[in-house]
Protein backbone atom coordinates (compact mmCIF):
# COMPACT_ATOMS: atom_id res chain seq x y z
CA UNK A 1 0.00 0.00 0.00
CA UNK A 2 1.41 3.48 -0.57
CA UNK A 3 1.60 5.76 2.07
CA UNK A 4 2.44 8.48 0.04
CA UNK A 5 0.95 11.84 1.69
CA UNK A 6 -1.65 13.67 -0.98
CA UNK A 7 -1.25 17.31 -1.97
CA UNK A 8 -3.54 18.27 -0.03
CA UNK A 9 -2.27 16.75 3.09
CA UNK A 10 1.13 17.94 2.09
CA UNK A 11 -0.30 21.60 1.99
CA UNK A 12 -1.67 21.07 5.37
CA UNK A 13 1.06 20.60 6.77
CA UNK A 14 3.27 22.75 5.36
CA UNK A 15 0.45 25.48 6.32
CA UNK A 16 0.47 23.77 9.20
CA UNK A 17 3.82 23.88 9.36
CA UNK A 18 4.29 27.68 8.47
CA UNK A 19 1.64 29.25 11.13
CA UNK A 20 2.94 27.50 14.02
CA UNK A 21 6.07 28.88 13.89
CA UNK A 22 6.55 30.62 16.97
CA UNK A 23 7.87 33.73 17.56
CA UNK A 24 11.61 33.91 18.53
CA UNK A 25 12.20 35.13 21.51
CA UNK A 26 14.43 37.87 22.56
CA UNK A 27 17.55 37.24 24.60
CA UNK A 28 17.15 40.78 26.57
CA UNK A 29 14.98 43.71 26.17
CA UNK A 30 16.37 46.80 24.20
CA UNK A 31 14.02 49.55 25.74
CA UNK A 32 16.92 50.86 27.97
CA UNK A 33 19.74 51.01 24.97
CA UNK A 34 16.64 52.56 22.55
CA UNK A 35 16.28 55.56 25.31
CA UNK A 36 19.49 55.65 25.98
CA UNK A 37 20.61 56.35 22.34
CA UNK A 38 17.66 58.70 21.82
CA UNK A 39 18.19 60.44 24.69
CA UNK A 40 21.72 61.36 23.68
CA UNK A 41 20.61 62.47 19.80
CA UNK A 42 17.90 64.74 20.09
CA UNK A 43 15.58 64.57 17.54
CA UNK A 44 16.65 67.25 14.45
CA UNK A 45 14.58 69.97 13.93
CA UNK A 46 12.76 70.94 10.60
CA UNK A 47 15.41 74.49 10.82
CA UNK A 48 18.58 74.28 12.68
CA UNK A 49 20.66 77.38 14.53
CA UNK A 50 23.20 76.45 11.92
CA UNK A 51 20.79 76.62 8.96
CA UNK A 52 19.17 79.96 10.47
CA UNK A 53 22.37 81.37 11.65
CA UNK A 54 23.65 81.15 7.75
CA UNK A 55 20.36 82.21 5.99
CA UNK A 56 20.58 85.01 8.30
CA UNK A 57 24.36 85.87 7.12
CA UNK A 58 23.51 85.67 3.64
CA UNK A 59 20.22 87.97 3.53
CA UNK A 60 21.87 90.59 6.05
CA UNK A 61 25.01 91.02 2.97
CA UNK A 62 22.26 90.67 0.19
CA UNK A 63 20.51 93.56 2.38
CA UNK A 64 23.97 95.51 2.55
CA UNK A 65 24.68 95.57 -0.85
CA UNK A 66 21.60 96.52 -1.93
CA UNK A 67 21.35 99.55 0.56
CA UNK A 68 24.98 100.12 -0.20
CA UNK A 69 23.97 100.68 -4.05
CA UNK A 70 21.03 102.50 -3.29
CA UNK A 71 23.09 104.95 -1.62
CA UNK A 72 26.22 105.07 -3.71
CA UNK A 73 26.64 108.38 -5.52
CA UNK A 74 25.59 107.85 -9.46
CA UNK A 75 29.06 108.66 -10.28
CA UNK A 76 30.70 106.35 -7.91
CA UNK A 77 28.47 103.58 -9.07
CA UNK A 78 29.53 104.76 -12.98
CA UNK A 79 32.90 104.81 -11.77
CA UNK A 80 32.89 101.17 -10.62
CA UNK A 81 30.96 99.68 -13.52
CA UNK A 82 34.07 101.44 -15.83
CA UNK A 83 37.03 100.20 -13.85
CA UNK A 84 35.33 96.51 -13.36
CA UNK A 85 34.49 96.33 -17.28
CA UNK A 86 38.46 97.36 -17.73
CA UNK A 87 39.52 94.53 -15.69
CA UNK A 88 37.64 92.06 -17.63
CA UNK A 89 38.70 93.91 -21.00
CA UNK A 90 42.46 93.77 -19.40
CA UNK A 91 42.35 90.07 -18.31
CA UNK A 92 41.05 89.00 -22.05
CA UNK A 93 43.38 90.85 -23.73
CA UNK A 94 46.51 90.38 -21.65
CA UNK A 95 45.71 86.94 -19.90
CA UNK A 96 42.64 85.20 -21.46
CA UNK A 97 43.89 82.42 -19.87
CA UNK A 98 42.85 83.60 -16.63
CA UNK A 99 39.00 83.54 -16.73
CA UNK A 100 38.65 79.77 -17.57
CA UNK A 101 40.87 79.00 -14.61
CA UNK A 102 39.25 80.87 -12.34
CA UNK A 103 36.14 79.59 -13.39
CA UNK A 104 37.70 75.79 -12.77
CA UNK A 105 39.70 76.64 -9.80
CA UNK A 106 36.08 77.91 -8.20
CA UNK A 107 34.59 74.56 -9.25
CA UNK A 108 37.40 72.39 -8.35
CA UNK A 109 36.88 73.90 -4.55
CA UNK A 110 33.39 73.61 -4.53
CA UNK A 111 34.09 69.75 -5.43
CA UNK A 112 36.45 69.69 -2.87
CA UNK A 113 34.45 71.20 -0.08
CA UNK A 114 31.24 69.35 -0.94
CA UNK A 115 32.82 65.71 -2.00
CA UNK A 116 34.23 64.54 0.63
CA UNK A 117 31.35 65.45 3.29
CA UNK A 118 28.53 63.98 0.84
CA UNK A 119 30.87 60.96 1.03
CA UNK A 120 30.84 60.82 4.46
CA UNK A 121 27.08 61.00 4.77
CA UNK A 122 26.20 58.12 2.50
CA UNK A 123 28.80 55.77 3.95
CA UNK A 124 27.21 56.78 7.28
CA UNK A 125 23.28 55.96 6.14
CA UNK A 126 25.32 52.58 5.36
CA UNK A 127 26.38 51.55 8.77
CA UNK B 1 -5.61 50.29 19.19
CA UNK B 2 -6.61 53.77 20.50
CA UNK B 3 -4.17 53.35 23.14
CA UNK B 4 -1.05 52.85 20.81
CA UNK B 5 -2.72 55.83 18.65
CA UNK B 6 -1.99 57.79 22.08
CA UNK B 7 1.01 56.16 22.66
CA UNK B 8 2.29 57.74 18.86
CA UNK B 9 0.59 60.97 19.42
CA UNK B 10 2.40 61.54 22.83
CA UNK B 11 5.47 60.22 21.21
CA UNK B 12 5.65 62.71 18.26
CA UNK B 13 5.23 65.52 20.40
CA UNK B 14 8.92 64.11 22.04
CA UNK B 15 7.43 61.91 25.07
CA UNK B 16 10.04 59.49 25.85
CA UNK B 17 8.26 57.42 28.25
CA UNK B 18 4.96 56.71 25.46
CA UNK B 19 7.95 56.38 23.20
CA UNK B 20 9.44 53.40 25.43
CA UNK B 21 5.88 51.48 25.62
CA UNK B 22 5.69 51.31 21.66
CA UNK B 23 9.65 49.92 21.81
CA UNK B 24 8.40 47.47 24.81
CA UNK B 25 4.89 46.08 22.63
CA UNK B 26 6.48 45.62 19.52
CA UNK B 27 10.32 45.11 20.06
CA UNK B 28 9.92 41.10 19.86
CA UNK B 29 8.02 41.52 16.37
CA UNK B 30 10.78 43.52 14.65
CA UNK B 31 13.23 41.72 16.26
CA UNK B 32 11.74 38.04 15.04
CA UNK B 33 11.82 38.93 11.67
CA UNK B 34 15.13 40.55 11.74
CA UNK B 35 16.56 37.37 13.35
CA UNK B 36 14.72 35.29 10.35
CA UNK B 37 16.49 37.24 7.39
CA UNK B 38 19.94 37.99 9.53
CA UNK B 39 20.43 34.50 11.55
CA UNK B 40 22.31 36.11 13.93
CA UNK B 41 21.22 36.78 17.63
CA UNK B 42 23.77 39.92 17.96
CA UNK B 43 23.26 41.29 14.65
CA UNK B 44 19.39 41.00 15.15
CA UNK B 45 19.34 42.72 18.06
CA UNK B 46 21.22 45.56 16.56
CA UNK B 47 18.67 45.83 14.24
CA UNK B 48 16.26 46.08 16.15
CA UNK B 49 17.65 48.93 17.97
CA UNK B 50 18.98 50.79 15.00
CA UNK B 51 14.97 50.62 13.86
CA UNK B 52 13.46 52.07 17.24
CA UNK B 53 16.18 54.84 16.75
CA UNK B 54 15.78 55.60 13.07
CA UNK B 55 11.76 55.43 13.94
CA UNK B 56 12.45 57.88 17.01
CA UNK B 57 13.79 60.71 14.12
CA UNK B 58 11.21 59.86 11.87
CA UNK B 59 8.13 59.75 14.16
CA UNK B 60 7.07 63.22 13.24
CA UNK B 61 6.66 61.84 9.61
CA UNK B 62 4.29 58.87 10.75
CA UNK B 63 0.68 59.49 9.03
CA UNK B 64 -1.08 56.88 10.38
CA UNK B 65 -1.68 55.78 7.04
CA UNK B 66 -0.42 52.33 7.88
CA UNK B 67 -0.46 50.05 10.59
CA UNK B 68 2.63 51.61 13.34
CA UNK B 69 3.77 48.03 13.35
CA UNK B 70 3.78 47.61 9.03
CA UNK B 71 5.96 50.75 9.18
CA UNK B 72 8.84 49.33 11.63
CA UNK B 73 8.59 46.18 9.33
CA UNK B 74 9.59 48.51 6.41
CA UNK B 75 12.23 50.57 8.24
CA UNK B 76 13.71 47.02 9.30
CA UNK B 77 13.48 45.69 6.04
CA UNK B 78 15.36 48.72 4.87
CA UNK B 79 18.56 48.09 7.14
CA UNK B 80 18.31 44.36 6.58
CA UNK B 81 18.55 45.53 2.91
CA UNK B 82 21.63 47.03 3.99
CA UNK B 83 23.09 44.57 5.95
CA UNK B 84 22.36 42.06 2.84
CA UNK B 85 22.72 43.36 -0.78
CA UNK B 86 21.69 40.38 -2.64
CA UNK B 87 18.67 40.23 -0.80
CA UNK B 88 17.16 43.31 -2.37
CA UNK B 89 18.42 41.64 -5.99
CA UNK B 90 17.40 38.58 -5.01
CA UNK B 91 13.85 39.82 -4.41
CA UNK B 92 13.24 41.56 -7.44
CA UNK B 93 14.54 38.71 -9.50
CA UNK B 94 11.42 36.62 -8.24
CA UNK B 95 9.40 37.94 -10.99
CA UNK B 96 5.99 37.49 -10.92
CA UNK B 97 4.90 34.65 -12.99
CA UNK B 98 2.45 32.61 -10.57
CA UNK B 99 -0.30 34.89 -10.62
CA UNK B 100 -2.93 32.74 -9.63
CA UNK B 101 -4.04 33.23 -6.32
CA UNK B 102 -2.57 30.94 -4.01
CA UNK B 103 -4.80 28.47 -2.25
CA UNK B 104 -5.09 28.72 1.28
CA UNK B 105 -5.71 26.10 3.85
CA UNK B 106 -6.52 28.19 7.07
CA UNK B 107 -8.14 24.88 8.61
CA UNK B 108 -6.44 21.77 7.82
CA UNK B 109 -9.04 19.27 7.47
CA UNK B 110 -7.31 16.68 9.89
CA UNK B 111 -4.37 16.95 12.70
CA UNK B 112 -1.20 17.18 12.42
CA UNK B 113 -0.52 13.50 14.15
CA UNK B 114 3.37 13.86 13.99
CA UNK B 115 5.35 16.94 15.51
CA UNK B 116 8.62 15.49 14.25
CA UNK B 117 6.90 16.36 10.65
CA UNK B 118 6.19 19.68 12.19
CA UNK B 119 9.65 20.18 13.73
CA UNK B 120 11.38 19.24 10.50
CA UNK B 121 9.00 21.36 8.48
CA UNK B 122 9.77 24.20 10.54
CA UNK B 123 13.84 23.19 10.43
CA UNK B 124 13.36 23.18 6.50
CA UNK B 125 11.80 27.04 6.88
CA UNK B 126 14.79 27.89 9.10
CA UNK B 127 16.98 27.12 6.54
CA UNK B 128 14.95 28.59 3.15
CA UNK B 129 17.11 31.78 0.86
CA UNK B 130 16.34 35.09 3.48
CA UNK B 131 14.66 36.49 0.63
CA UNK B 132 11.65 33.32 0.66
CA UNK B 133 12.01 33.73 4.78
CA UNK B 134 11.49 37.30 4.83
CA UNK B 135 8.26 37.02 2.35
CA UNK B 136 6.93 33.74 5.08
CA UNK B 137 7.82 35.38 8.11
CA UNK B 138 5.98 38.50 7.02
CA UNK B 139 2.91 36.68 5.58
CA UNK B 140 2.46 34.00 8.58
CA UNK B 141 4.13 34.74 11.60
CA UNK B 142 3.17 38.24 11.82
CA UNK B 143 -0.16 37.75 9.57
CA UNK B 144 0.33 40.67 6.77
CA UNK B 145 -1.72 40.78 3.59
CA UNK B 146 -0.07 40.13 0.13
CA UNK B 147 -0.94 43.49 -0.06
CA UNK B 148 0.60 44.57 3.04
CA UNK B 149 3.83 42.92 2.34
CA UNK B 150 3.92 44.14 -1.18
CA UNK B 151 3.61 47.95 0.17
CA UNK B 152 6.11 47.17 3.20
CA UNK B 153 9.06 45.78 0.83
CA UNK B 154 8.22 48.01 -2.20
CA UNK B 155 7.59 44.95 -4.73
CA UNK B 156 4.40 44.48 -7.21
CA UNK B 157 2.02 41.99 -5.74
CA UNK B 158 2.72 39.53 -8.39
CA UNK B 159 6.20 39.13 -6.99
CA UNK B 160 5.05 38.20 -3.42
CA UNK B 161 2.58 35.92 -4.89
CA UNK B 162 5.92 34.27 -6.43
CA UNK B 163 7.85 34.35 -3.83
CA UNK B 164 5.64 32.69 -1.20
CA UNK B 165 4.50 29.95 -3.95
CA UNK B 166 7.99 29.03 -4.39
CA UNK B 167 8.99 28.94 -0.96
CA UNK B 168 5.94 26.63 -0.16
CA UNK B 169 7.51 24.38 -3.58
CA UNK B 170 10.86 24.24 -1.62
CA UNK B 171 9.49 23.17 1.59
CA UNK B 172 7.04 20.81 -0.80
CA UNK B 173 10.50 19.29 -2.19
CA UNK B 174 11.68 19.10 1.74
CA UNK B 175 8.65 17.35 2.54
CA UNK B 176 9.33 14.62 -0.02
CA UNK B 177 12.61 13.65 1.22
CA UNK B 178 10.92 13.04 4.64
CA UNK B 179 8.32 10.99 2.59
CA UNK B 180 11.53 9.21 1.00
CA UNK B 181 12.88 8.69 4.37
CA UNK B 182 9.74 7.10 5.44
CA UNK B 183 9.34 4.52 3.08
CA UNK B 184 13.44 3.76 2.75
CA UNK B 185 12.98 2.79 6.68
Amino acid sequence: MDNRLTPQEQNALIEDALTSQPLASMPRSITLDVMSRIQKDTRPAIVTWNDFLLSLAIASSIGALWFASQNLPPILLAKIRIQGILLYQGFLVNARWLVPSIMFGLAALLAALTIPSLIQMTTNRRR
Amino acid sequence: MDNERSLIHRAQKGDHDAFAALVEEHQRYVYNLALRVVKDENEALDLTQETFVRAWTALPNFKGQSQFRTWLYRIVTNLCYNRLPNLRRSLNDLGDDVMEDIPQFDNPAYEIESSETRKYLHQAIDNLDANYKLLITLRYQHELSYDEIASTLNLPLGTVKTGIFRAKEQLRKSLAHLEESWTTV
